[in-house]
């Protein structure tokens, strides 16, 4: 099948206030294939929202080339198409809604490609149902907790026809009930609607729950893996700013001083199972 | 908790909330024109009754109706006073040194009283009875055919929706600054105008680059979403004219006409 995102030697330079050049990407070559959920770790500063914002060609490639659905994000004409097919949930909750009713809010992404109102009423219905917000159709977005502003966002991109969505540290503001609900609503539009997910978090809990998590560090893909392939590199993972997960750090350190535990724990569950 | 609610819509569901925008829009235009006709008790007095009837089948508070002539109070009674008491004319009711009331003047400011007041009145009526996202849209239909002379009608429209988007979510954190400086040992209360407006400088520098940072992230995720500009754009709810809103101007052309016949017309009496 072909992949739904591929990037081939994706360099990013950024040139900053000063005119240094800053480069954010590295030389980055990865493939995301259809239904698969993804999450993306890294430090800060690692180049994680770079990489995201080129999923969707709101940057384009200093070399090499990244493509969506097949379409180069370097060709002009495939702009649109691009930006319909990925969808993008940003961090902060209120910046990224435009309407002061969510269901105008849900509807602006459509509005803007020009679906007909009969068809648009039926999307923006259609995907406040996905995100369980229908019930908030006629509410003021300033009045919802961060939680649901960023369901109404992911609802934003499902209206758009979206069939992968890139969401940059969605719950990096929210409350961890909001953290729930956001997770809980991707690995449902996951499971049934079969949307590409690509996660990018600093929450490694939540990294957890993807079917693949890639690690970067200063604009490379430093490795990647299932959950447990990464999070038993629990001394690596360190070396780059990152915390494992306290079952992988404890059954690690368990091992150090000569317990005999079985490979790959990573959960809590796994961790008192191997003990017992 | 801040409790904003954003200009003054009275919501509810009478014939004239349902009213299409843009029909309320330019009836009202129709209406303040019918004000400028009036010169005639009978005139003033059929405006008046108007104003009645219409805050009536739209379900507002009179009293609310009424408050919206406050912020223009001080003006009403200086019009009135000034007409009143430099009063030009020969039909003198009393004099006393320069102060010199004319039964002309009497009648100048009362009239010019009567206007401000209904003028704020029927306009107020617009706003308690659309929301400003409704009003906004019925801007923007009825700005579109001029976008051919180059009147940024989209452009408008959009940014006074972004406006009533971002004004709650500013307030909130405008009231989230203050706090945080206050429990700092920050004083906003006292002073004269120039301490009062140093005082607010630490403020207005974060919720400035806050604002500007929020500009630039909705920027990104409106282009992320599709966003272009109003070349091409669909939107959800279309406006449409239904029979209610073509009885609403006849109602509105027949006080013109009313008002006109008054004026201009062979006197009755
Ligand atoms: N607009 C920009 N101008 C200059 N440098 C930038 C800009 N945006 C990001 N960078 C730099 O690029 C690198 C990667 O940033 P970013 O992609 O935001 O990382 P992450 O999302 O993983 O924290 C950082 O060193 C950052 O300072
Ligand atoms: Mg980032």
């Amino acid at each position: 099948m072909e992949p739904v995102i591929e990037t081939q030697g994706l360099k990013h330079v950024y040139i900053d206030a000063d005119n240094n050049q800053v480069t954010a990407l590295d030389g980055i070559g990865m493939q995301i294939q259809p239904g698969e959920f993804v999450a993306v770790i890294g430090a800060n500063g690692s180049g994680k929202s770079t990489l995201a914002r080129h999923f969707n060609a709101l940057l384009l490639p200093t070399e090499g080339s990244v493509k969506v659905h097949g379409l180069d994000t370097l060709d002009e004409n495939n702009l649109w198409r691009i930006r319909q097919d990925t969808g993008m949930v940003f961090q902060n909750p209120d910046n990224q809604i435009v309407a002061a009713i969510v269901e105008e809010d849900v509807a602006f992404g459509p509005e803007n490609i020009g679906v007909p109102t009969e068809e648009l009423k039926k999307r923006v219905e259609d995907a406040l149902r996905a995100v369980d917000m229908l019930d908030y159709r006629e509410h003021a977005p300033h009045l919802l907790s961060g939680g649901q502003k960023q369901r109404v966002a992911i609802a934003g991109t499902l209206a758009l026809g979206s069939k992968c969505i890139v969401l940059d540290e969605p719950t990096a503001m929210l409350d961890p009930k909001g953290r729930k609900e956001i997770l809980n609503t991707m690995k449902k539009l996951n499971r049934e609607q079969h949307i590409t997910v690509v996660y990018i978090t600093h929450f490694m809990t939540e990294a957890l729950l993807a079917d693949r998590v890639i690690v970067m560090s200063k604009g490379k893909i430093e490795f990647q893996g299932t959950p447990k392939e990464v999070f038993s590199r629990v001394d690596e993972l360190e070396k780059l700013g990152l915390e494992a997960p306290l079952a992988a750090k404890v059954a690690f350190e368990l091992r150090k001083s000569g317990a005999k535990l079985p490979p790959g724990i990573i959960t809590n569950e796994e961790l008192a199972a191997a003990l017992a | 908790m801040l409790d904003i609610t954003l200009g003054q819509y009275y919501p509810g569901n009478s014939f004239i909330h349902r009213l299409d925008p843009r029909t309320k829009i330019l009836s009202t235009l129709l209406l303040i024109i019918a004000v400028f006709l009036a010169n005639t008790a009978v005139g003033y007095a059929a405006l008046c009754a108007m104003v009645l009837f219409i805050i009536l089948i739209s379900g507002l508070p009179f009293m609310l109706v009424l408050k919206s002539v406050k912020p223009l109070l001080f003006i009403i009674v200086l019009t009135l006073v000034l007409h009143v008491v430099m009063g030009q004319g020969e039909h003198v009711l009393y004099q006393w040194k320069f102060i010199r009331v004319t039964e002309e003047g009497l009648r100048l400011g009362v009239q010019m009283a009567m206007r401000l007041i209904l003028l704020l009145m029927i306009s107020s009526i617009l706003t308690f009875t659309t929301s400003p996202i409704v009003l906004t849209d019925g801007i923007e239909a009825l700005l579109s055919p001029f976008r051919v002379i180059g009147v940024p009608a989209h452009e408008l429209a959009m940014m006074m929706t972004i406006a009533l988007r971002f004004i709650p979510t500013l307030m909130e954190e405008t009231d989230r600054i203050i706090k945080a400086q206050t429990a700092r040992g920050a004083d906003f209360s006292g002073g004269n105008l120039l301490v009062r407006a140093k005082n607010m400088l630490p403020i207005l520098v974060p919720l400035f680059i806050s604002a500007f940072r929020r500009a630039d992230d909705l920027a990104v995720a409106m282009e992320a979403r599709c966003y272009r500009g109003g070349e091409g754009r669909t939107r959800m709810h279309q406006l449409a004219y239904r029979s209610g809103d073509v009885m609403a101007f006849v109602f509105a052309f027949a006080m013109i006409g009313l008002l006109a016949f008054l004026r201009w017309g062979p006197k009755l009496v």
